[in-house]
């Protein structure tokens, strides 16, 4: 997916959920199914089943671009934050991102859950629960969530927020890396995984209904064209904002590569290796985009023609492989604005 | 000098149009700059060749404004602002099976694999920036001798620590991944450790030489990093940024 010119290095492409099952070695559970030295009874949950991939993500780890370790966090960061929200947690608790399908839990004690994100059926003890809204659960129930109907990627946040060891300042999953999360890896059957104590009570609620996404068959896309447009001819910008795209099987969370109109360069697909934003739309030798996400390589020597504008990376998370999407270029006051009104979007979520 | 706006949360300054130490020094000596002084509203920096990419927070600073900062800061941002440099000394294993392709890339420049693997080590390598996988270098410095195209077809899997070269260019393997570089060598360090509090060896700026070691030595030293144990040697502050009349490609 990712390659660099330059210096003739390359990631793979394999999307990390089919890593899965090769590395036998792993991790038998390490954080304790109960009790802490204070005293104070914790919450927890054991895995039963594990789901294609799902890892524990916060709101990331900044700061260490700059040595080539990517921000990581919640590929869709408005449905992360809604959970976390929804549950009385604070914005960077540590919640569950479940990728088109969810995993299968017991509760080891009492606890106060929120699914948000892609469609996926939620049952408590084989009953529908309510998405996007909180849900109380007890020791002994059995949290189940099934395969995605729409979109791509859930969100299970529990009141408390997962506890599992900070790496760098963060709790989140950098599976390249084998950085945070339970450690480096996705959840796995058996692991039993420990909850923080919740700061304050929370009351049962849910998130307007006016205010939940759809997730459509053609999804737009909102971008900020550069930092490399200028290498692009006046028809391959065209092609590119004419579009429609469709999302290959190539999508992870390191980027997601697209297949569809070609976007003619001027002269050349290389450039000078510079860093790459989160929503840096690369441009390889055959005229096709990759969007790079919030696990994206650092830098790269390819052409970006455009980049997804913040807010609408959740989106692309949640596109399916073979779902069309496209792309229209706003002004960065324009990006600024509407950055500005989806933050308030989110603060008035809530009731 | 060009500001390009990187999406609505980032900006790409580029202060050149060129590979060049003179240039990543100005490069380096900006991003040094912003971190001394506290930039409100700059979340972080990535450095390259000849960019540095600013991630910011419009809420705190507007594009405009930081432009302006910027601009202004960039006529400082000479590399006698920076502090003098660490040199780091890499132990490498050149030939062999650590090696695997030293006898071929001596071949294809028309040398002995001995006299390449000295040569090799012989030269001051200079980090321009770490990146793409974690803890990754690219290292410029190399003996123009040395100068090869790099791979037809790249490779699947490199180990991690494999030292490769490809054009004018050094490398060291981070991470096990694909690479079109030939490998002249192995390195028993951990140039990304996750477990490690400091996950990352070298850093932009610092200055590299390899230390050939046998296959005995590798062991020995692979086995007391995964101990724990092993500490390389770094000299802090031992290079100045940039020897007056130096432009080292």
């Amino acid at each position: 997916m990712g390659s660099d010119g330059f210096i003739g290095v390359s990631i793979a492409w394999r999307p990390a959920w089919k890593l899965r099952g090769q590395a036998a070695l792993i991790l038998r559970p390490t954080l304790d199914a109960a009790g802490r030295e204070d005293g104070r009874a914790m919450s927890s949950f054991v895995v039963h089943e594990a789901g294609p991939q799902t890892t524990v993500q916060d709101l990331g780890r900044p700061g260490y671009l700059r040595y080539g370790i990517p921000p990581s966090g919640p590929m869709d960061l408005a449905a992360f934050l809604l959970a976390n929200r929804l549950v009385g947690n604070p914005d960077n608790a540590a919640a569950l991102e479940c990728t088109f399908s969810g995993p299968r839990l017991e509760m080891q004690g009492e606890s106060i859950l929120a699914v948000t994100g892609a469609e996926m059926r939620v049952t408590v003890n084989n009953l529908e629960v309510e998405r996007w809204a909180t849900v109380p659960v007890k020791a002994g129930d059995i949290v189940k969530l099934g395969a995605a109907r729409r979109g791509v990627r859930a969100y299970v946040a529990f009141a408390g927020g997962i506890d599992v060891p900070l790496a760098l300042g963060s709790r989140s999953t950098y599976l390249r890396g084998a950085l945070g999360g339970v450690q480096g890896r996705p959840l796995e059957k058996g692991h039993a995984i420990g909850l923080l104590p919740p700061a304050v009570s929370t009351p049962p609620r849910r998130v307007k209904p006016e205010l939940l996404p759809s997730y459509g068959d053609e999804v737009e896309v909102r971008v900020v064209l550069g930092p490399q447009a200028d290498r692009f001819t006046r028809e391959g910008i065209e092609a590119f904002l004419g579009g429609p795209y469709e999302m290959t099987g190539e999508m992870d969370r390191m980027g997601a590569r697209l297949k569809g109109p070609v976007i003619t360069h001027t002269r050349g697909h290389d450039i000078i290796s510079d860093g790459i934003p989160r929503g840096g739309i690369q441009v390889v030798g055959e005229g096709q985009p990759i969007i790079l996400l919030v696990d994206r390589q650092s830098t790269g020597g390819y052409t970006k023609v455009a980049t997804v504008c913040s807010f609408d990376i959740g989106r692309v998370g949640q596109v399916k492989p073979g779902q069309r999407l496209r792309f229209r270029a706003i002004t960065l006051a324009e990006a600024h604005a509407l950055l500005r009104e989806e933050r308030r979007r989110l603060q008035e979520a809530l009731p | 000098m060009r500001f390009l706006p990187a999406g609505d949360l980032a900006v790409s300054v580029e202060l050149g149009d060129e590979i060049s130490r003179e240039v990543n020094a100005r490069v380096l000596a900006l991003e040094y700059l912003i971190q001394q002084k506290g930039f409100p509203g700059v979340l972080e920096t990535v450095p390259t060749f000849r960019s540095l990419l600013v991630y910011y927070d419009p809420f705190v600073v507007g594009y405009d404004e930081l432009v302006a900062s910027l601009t202004a800061l960039i006529p400082e941002a000479r590399a006698d602002v920076l502090p003098h440099a660490r040199r780091v000394e890499i132990p490498c294993c050149y030939g062999g099976e650590l090696g695997f392709e030293l006898d071929a890339a001596a071949a294809k420049i028309g040398l002995a694999a001995d006299e390449m693997a000295r040569l090799h080590a012989s030269a001051d390598y200079y980090v321009y920036f770490v990146g793409f996988t974690p803890g990754l270098p690219y290292m410029g410095g190399m003996p123009e001798r040395l100068t090869i195209p790099r791979l037809e077809t790249p490779r699947t899997k490199t180990p991690a620590g494999s030292v490769g070269i490809g054009g004018t260019q050094c490398c060291i393997y981070s991470v096990e991944s694909p690479g079109g570089f030939w490998v002249l060598g192995r390195t028993p360090l951990r140039l990304y450790d996750p477990a490690s509090p400091d996950p990352i060896l070298l850093r932009a700026g610092d200055h590299v030489r390899f230390r050939p070691i046998d296959r005995a030595e590798f062991d020995s030293i692979t086995a007391a990093v995964a101990a724990g144990t092993f500490r390389p040697r770094i000299e802090d502050g031992s290079v100045p940024p940039l020897p007056s009349g130096e432009r080292a490609g």
